[in-house]
């Protein structure tokens, strides 16, 4: 297993190295001239040339590729252009927020994906697994910022149960977090729950023709210890193949969610960013999201080892 | 990276498919909705009540009525003639979006697939791109490249091909190794030959249905992209716009933002369906029991 682990791991550094670069790449072929545009439409030459300056914009490619990396590994990220503050101090202010959504969406998929595929499985072609598997097509359909600003029509403005945005910090209040961040893991989790209630389900479907259930339900076992004890501990491979999935989908919809709901976490400060073109934010935001993204799936390779023993041993 | 295993099945696309697909139910449901949302783009200049940019200033925020169906935004333009319109944008955008996807995709994929020698380079770069989330990758693209509707199609293939090259990579795998191929090698045919008459045609199953699924999440996406500002500039409308019009006004005029969204979801739904139904039909191996 220790093998196995520090393999994963070294596997993923190669896809970091390629990560960056093309943060780097994708900012650095931005068209248009950043340093005029900062400098705002009444500025000089000389004054345009001196933010050129200052921001290394002058440099050649390599030369600020070896900088950007040199700086990287320091743990620095630069200088966002409008926010006085450092590109990684401006992040880390931000990331419990969107952590603790994430986070709360995905328990909310796991609870409800995991629960409806299952029964979906046990009550495979019946009206309940129709209109379940129904509902989760059209959860999966749904735009999840659009989602959200329905519910917030509903749940805010008409009935009144929900604030219509904003945030509280967890360790402030419990509740008050739970009240401003349930519209949001809700409207982001929806989709997630209809792809992992349909993978659930045929997983499940595939596992409950095996023979050990045979052999489970013949010696006697209860239904539910067959489904819950027998059958689901094979079809957790599935489930963790679709969180891996899943928390990308989820970080890339904060993007805007938190946009939609005022929540002040990572994905306002980029969408801020790309609006004010502040690049190094842009960069560093997205360097920060692939690299979770990129560690998730390692946790999530790991875990399919734990499920699978098989794949521990085959490699 | 924990990616689903991609179908590297190809079955021949004959009449027992076609058979397979009437007779799918939830193909035909996603056909008709799909069917739908596609008429009303291309028939936009004769069903649509009104131009999608006329303001009428006298009838702002106001309710759907009998002249205005779905209600009037901001500057009194007609809901439902914008929905309409958009929806040629939005469609032309993911359908550009499947054919650039699809043909880089089915290039980097068979190079990928078959001359094993660059198949490492080309996947971890490949799977590099895939580590950002799929939506974040075009985001940053279209920012970077400003908005517009070319832009956002640039963005939306660059941020998909991933998964289209790694589908075609799988189903070239399995198809190099069988007979055939191997007799075409030995009459003396050379690789770009065996690509395209004997590999390729081959293994275009998978791609064809993943297509349909692009295609949903191309039109999810430019929503998205619209919706944040990088996307075709308003007062173009596109669904992501519609929505991005209404979402100040939703206390006083939620029809502006309601509606482009269902017309979204009839989109990806019948898209979704319609998938579905090709995967089963296509790939009789790889369908879910229902």
């Amino acid at each position: 297993m220790f093998a196995f682990i520090v393999g994963r791991i070294l596997a993923a550094i190669p896809v970091l190295v390629i990560v960056s670069l093309l943060t780097f790449v994708i900012i650095y072929f931005v068209p248009g001239d950043v340093a005029s545009e900062l400098a705002g439409p009444t500025a000089t030459p000389d004054e345009i040339e001196q933010i050129r300056d200052r921001l290394g914009l002058n440099q050649p490619f390599v030369t600020r590729l070896v900088s950007w990396y040199g700086a990287l590994l320091q743990g620095d990220l630069g200088h966002s252009f409008l926010l006085n503050q450092t590109v990684s101090h401006a992040i880390l202010e931000r990331l419990p927020v969107t952590l603790s959504v994430t986070a709360y969406a995905l328990v909310i998929v796991l609870l409800i994906g995991m629960t409806t595929g299952i029964i979906a499985a046990v009550r495979a072609n019946t009206w309940v697994d129709q209109g379940m598997m129904g509902i989760a097509l059209i959860g999966l359909s749904l735009p999840d910022f659009w989602l959200g600003l329905v519910m917030i029509y509903v749940f805010a403005v008409v009935l009144g149960w929900m604030p219509t945005g904003g945030y509280v910090e967890f360790s402030e209040s419990p509740l008050g977090w739970l009240r401003m961040t349930t519209m949001p893991a809700l409207s982001l989790a929806l989709t997630q729950v209809g792809l992992l209630a349909r993978m659930t389900r045929s997983g499940m479907l595939e596992v409950l023709r095996q023979d050990y259930v045979r052999t489970a339900r013949a010696k006697g076992l209860p239904g539910w210890m067959v489904v819950g004890k027998h059958a689901l501990a094979n079809v957790m491979v599935q489930v963790v193949t679709v969180v891996g999935v899943s928390v990308g989908i989820l970080l890339g919809g904060q993007i805007v969610i938190e946009s939609v709901f005022s929540l002040p976490g990572v994905g306002r400060l980029i969408v801020g960013a790309i609006l004010r073109r502040d690049y190094p934010v842009i960069q560093g935001g997205l360097l920060l999201t692939a690299t979770i993204f990129v560690v998730v799936n390692l946790i999530v390779d790991l875990l399919y080892a734990y499920f699978d023993p098989r794949i521990r041993y085959g490699r | 990276m924990a990616a689903s295993p991609a179908t590297a099945t190809a079955a021949p696309v004959g009449p027992g498919a076609l058979r397979r697909l009437i007779r799918h139910r939830s193909f035909l449901i996603g056909a008709t909705l799909f069917t739908f949302v596609v008429a009303m783009a291309l028939l936009a200049d004769w069903i649509a009540p009104h131009p999608p940019n006329q303001s009428n200033f006298r009838y702002r925020f106001g309710e759907p009525n009998d002249i205005y169906w779905l209600g009037t935004d901001r500057s009194g333009r007609d809901v439902l003639s914008r929905v309409i319109y958009g929806s040629q944008v939005s469609l032309r955008i993911g359908l550009m979006v499947v054919i650039v996807t699809a043909f880089f995709g089915a290039i980097i994929g068979s190079i990928a697939g078959y001359f094993r020698a660059l198949d490492d380079i080309i996947m971890r770069v490949m799977d590099g791109m895939m580590a950002f989330p799929g939506i974040l990758l075009a985001i940053a693209i279209a920012a970077a490249l400003g908005p517009s509707e070319l832009n956002a199609v640039i963005a939306l293939s660059i941020a998909y091909t991933p998964r289209t090259s790694r589908i075609v990579r799988a189903s070239v795998l399995v198809v190099r190794e069988m007979e055939y191929v191997e007799a075409a090698r030995a009459i003396g045919a050379g690789h770009l030959r065996i690509l395209l008459r004997h590999i390729l045609p081959n293994s275009i199953t998978p791609l064809i249905v993943q297509m349909t699924f692009i295609f949903a999440l191309a039109i999810l996406a430019e929503a998205v992209l619209s919706f944040i500002g990088v996307g075709p500039p308003p007062p173009t409308p596109t669904f992501g716009n519609i929505i991005a019009d209404g979402r100040n006004y939703i206390q006083e005029a939620p029809w502006i933002s309601l509606f482009p969204g269902i017309a979204i979801a009839m989109c990806v739904l019948g898209l979704n369906l319609l998938g579905d139904g090709l995967r089963d039909a296509l790939d009789p191996r790889m369908k879910v029991e229902r």
